[in-house]
């Protein structure tokens, strides 16, 4: 190995593999903490850096490129990893060396991507990934034999127990060189010609490298997709050279779409005959019997909702102590915040202002890190994908398929991951949709707002001894949105974007044992990112809707006089009669307003409006419930007004950053500007409805 | 040859079947031969459902609609 003496030094290492391979606990292995996430210039893919340490070398900066199963790419994701390796994206260099991370209980089906990655001549290493469960179920490897058929280094790893991370370091400072078996693979001698003439052609006009001219040639001569879509600069004469290829390929009985891909499956399984002994093992595997119940037409779907059902009941049960217990400490602080300055207005300020304010989101930390911690246990297990096959048939009904399910389930954590999903859907229309409808599911800044209202005004009863009225209301809100998801998908495949969507057709991960330590590590960035949007936007409104609340100040009158007369309660008369029909007084009003780009505003503005009214006698909670109307003489807030607030919360679009990545992922602010208008309207129609329904029954 | 083919979707559950032709638009077509639906490829019916099922190519679980299974013929694997 004294060539390796000669090699150049690697500082750019890109992580590239099939989906469900692992790659992405390989590279938190690799880089621990020290890690960047941006965006590829003029795409909506995100661009995942890390720093790679070692006592070996110099730092290396390793790429996480999305999952792929070909380099022929058939989604922007695809597209960005085919680019990447060939140095045509800007500001992201050629790397100068590529991990290829394969599942090694599932090698054939990888060994096509190594194939390919391999042709393009980069210096490569591949990790063997997950190679204890491959052992597990009785696949052996000879990793000597798999070597020698590659032509480049294999390490086996276990990226989850951090086992062969310290082996790819070395490997990586060692130096790598390409490997000397490209192109091992066998088409027709007919085929190889034209694809020969064609790259040379490709490398002539365009300058392209051997590696970029031949990966063109081969998307230009096996994409399925028409020569006009994806290849907008093409040069007329490449042009008629390939379409006269497809008359010659026609011509010799030759299927373009299947001759590469069929003989790149050829060489993988003469690689796995030499390296790989199959498992032995016959009949019905545990994970037979699991997906014979988990995706069962009736079974799964009732497992499904009892799933849900069990996580929302859990995350308002068990975040109960928690909460308490954070609400206790905001109590404390407050008081002795109070006694240590001298009354005043800074002293209302820290009290009224940034103490409740903050305290009152705060509080909802522990509901928001359990349901992250649920969501997490869903996606590590692979029971994600299998909810994805079980809601097929009810996504089918509205037009959609189960793919466009994953989304919707991610925006109960958060829409903006959701609609980042939704980049795995192929049908632009379908993905289009999924978009538009993935905020109605309830996320977890609702969660702060439902949880006030329902702790508030619906009573603590026990419904059939096991379950809770609140736990059920929580539900049956996180149901709504879910209802109302389906109903507008439904609508707009009807209307606005008619088409017909392509069938289901998705990978099912293996079932696996969650990681505890990579769902607390989900757990800390979910937290973190919170608390740092409390310290920061939260913090600053609060301060800022304080200022409002607090000024002008009118001389005497009760303290619901003063706060009419200040700048927010003159804001919320202003809207009042907009909102009267809703069943909305003023002061709710201030905080529809206060929230219309962040919805948990809505309960730190409810603290600061609660606190200086009611003059920090007793719970924001309490004050709301003391609360009277004076126009009517009756509660301004009774359990139907708390009905219609989550009603409104549950449909209306109140977040601005959702309201930005649909426009990055839409390249158009037509559709966020839609998404909000249709949003708005149905929560007022909707909560008007309600609303009204609640006064003829009594409520 | 062809009459001995038919398509994954009568294959009974656990059985094993060898991929013999897709006939679907080439889009799918080339999906399918990259997720490992090549042609001679060894299936293995995991689930066979009234719309969907699972089947194991290449030792991955996938699941589909019907009318995707549909387009793959397939024959007994001996």
């Amino acid at each position: 190995m004294t060539h390796m003496a000669d090699t150049p030094t690697i500082r750019h290492v890109a992580l590239v593999g099939n989906p469900n391979c692992g790659k992405t606990t390989l590279f938190n292995a690799l880089t621990g903490l020290r890690q960047k996430v941006g965006n590829y210039p003029g795409v909506t893919v995100e661009k995942k850096e890390g720093i790679m340490s070692s006592n070996d070398g110099p730092d290396i900066i390793v790429l996480d490129l999305p999952g792929t199963y070909s380099l022929i790419a058939s989604s922007p994701d695809e597209m960005v990893v085919a680019e990447v390796l060939l140095g045509h994206i800007k500001h992201t260099p050629l790397p100068d060396a590529v991990i290829c991370v394969v599942d090694a209980s599932n090698l054939e089906r990888n060994l096509y991507l190594v194939s390919q990655i391999i042709d393009h001549g980069l210096p490569t290493i591949v990790a063997l990934n997950m190679i204890d469960l491959a052992e597990a179920s009785g696949v052996t490897i000879d990793i000597r034999k798999l070597s020698d058929a590659l032509g480049v280094p294999v390490i086996p790893t276990v990226a989850k127990k951090n086992k062969g991370t310290d082996a790819l370091r070395r490997a990586l400072h060692k130096g790598l060189t390409p490997s000397s078996r490209t192109m091992l693979w066998r088409v027709p001698d007919a085929v190889h010609k034209e694809l020969d003439e064609l790259s040379g052609l490709l490398s002539a006009r365009h300058r392209f490298s051997p590696a970029a001219a031949h990966h063109e040639a081969l998307m230009l001569l096996s994409s399925p997709k028409p020569l006009d879509t994806g290849h907008a600069n093409i040069d007329p004469e490449i042009r008629a050279h390939v379409l006269q290829d497809y008359q010659k390929l026609d011509f010799l009985g030759v299927d373009r779409f299947s001759v590469f891909i069929e003989a790149r499956y050829r060489w993988v399984k003469e690689v796995c005959a030499s390296a790989v002994s199959p498992s032995l093992r016959t009949g019905a595997s545990t994970s037979d019997k699991v997906d014979a119940v988990l995706t069962h037409k009736v079974w799964g779907v009732v497992i499904f909702f009892a799933l849900m059902s069990f996580m929302f009941q859990m995350i308002f049960s068990w975040a109960e102590l928690p909460m308490n217990l954070i609400g206790s400490g905001f109590a404390s602080l407050s008081a002795a915040v109070g006694s240590a300055l001298p009354p005043g207005d800074f002293h209302d300020l820290m009290i009224n202002g940034v103490i409740s304010g903050v305290g009152a989101v705060v509080t909802f930390l522990p509901q928001i890190l359990l349901l992250f911690f649920f969501l997490s246990l869903l996606e590590d297990s692979g029971y994600m994908a299998r909810a994805a096959y079980v809601m097929d048939r009810i996504m089918s009904s509205v037009g959609l398929h189960g793919k466009s399910f994953i989304p919707m389930l991610s925006s109960f954590a958060c829409a903006i991951p959701g609609i980042m999903a939704t980049r795995t859907i192929e049908n632009p229309k379908d993905r289009l949709v999924t978009i538009l409808v993935s905020p109605l599911m309830s996320c977890s800044a609702r969660l702060p707002v439902y949880a006030l209202m329902i702790a508030a005004f619906i009573p603590p009863l026990s419904v059939f001894g096991v379950f809770s009225l609140p736990g059920i209301v929580l539900i049956a809100l996180f149901a709504t949105g879910m209802l109302a998801a389906l109903a507008m998908a439904w609508t707009f495949k009807k209307t606005l974007l008619k088409g017909i969507s392509l069938p289901f057709l998705m990978e099912l991960p293996p079932y696996k044992m969650p990681s505890l330590k990579s769902t607390g590590i989900h757990m800390w960035e979910r937290g973190f990112i919170f608390l740092k949007k409390a310290g920061t936007i939260i913090l600053g409104i609060s301060i800022m809707l304080w200022f409002l609340a607090t000024y002008p100040k009118a001389d005497h009158g009760s303290s619901s006089d003063k706060l009419a007369y200040s700048f927010v309660g003159r804001a919320g008369k202003f809207i009042e009669p907009a909102i009267v029909p809703l069943g909305f007084d003023w002061k709710i009003g201030i905080g529809l307003l206060s929230s219309l780009l962040q919805r948990e505003v809505f309960v730190s503005t409810m603290g600061t409006i609660y606190n200086i009214e009611d003059g920090n006698t007793g719970s924001m909670r309490q004050a709301m419930q003391r609360d009277v109307n004076p126009v009517t003489g009756r509660p301004a807030f009774t359990a139907l007004t708390a009905v219609c607030i989550m009603v409104y919360y549950v449909l209306a679009m109140q977040c601005l950053s959702t309201l930005v990545v649909v426009r990055r992922e839409t390249n158009s602010w037509k559709w966020p500007m839609f998404q909000f208008a249709y949003m708005s309207v149905l929560a007022y129609v909707v909560t008007f409805a309600v609303y009204r329904v609640g006064l003829m029954l009594g409520y | 040859m062809r009459t001995l083919m038919k398509n994954l979707t009568d294959v009974p559950q656990g059985t094993r079947v060898r991929v013999r032709h897709l006939q679907s638009i080439p889009e799918l077509c080339s999906r399918l031969r990259e997720l490992g639906f090549c042609e001679d490829a060894v299936v293995r019916c995991v689930v066979n459902g009234s719309r969907q099922l699972i089947c194991e190519v290449c030792n991955t679980r996938i699941g589909m609609h019907h009318s995707i299974a549909r387009t793959i013929l397939v024959t007994p694997y001996e």
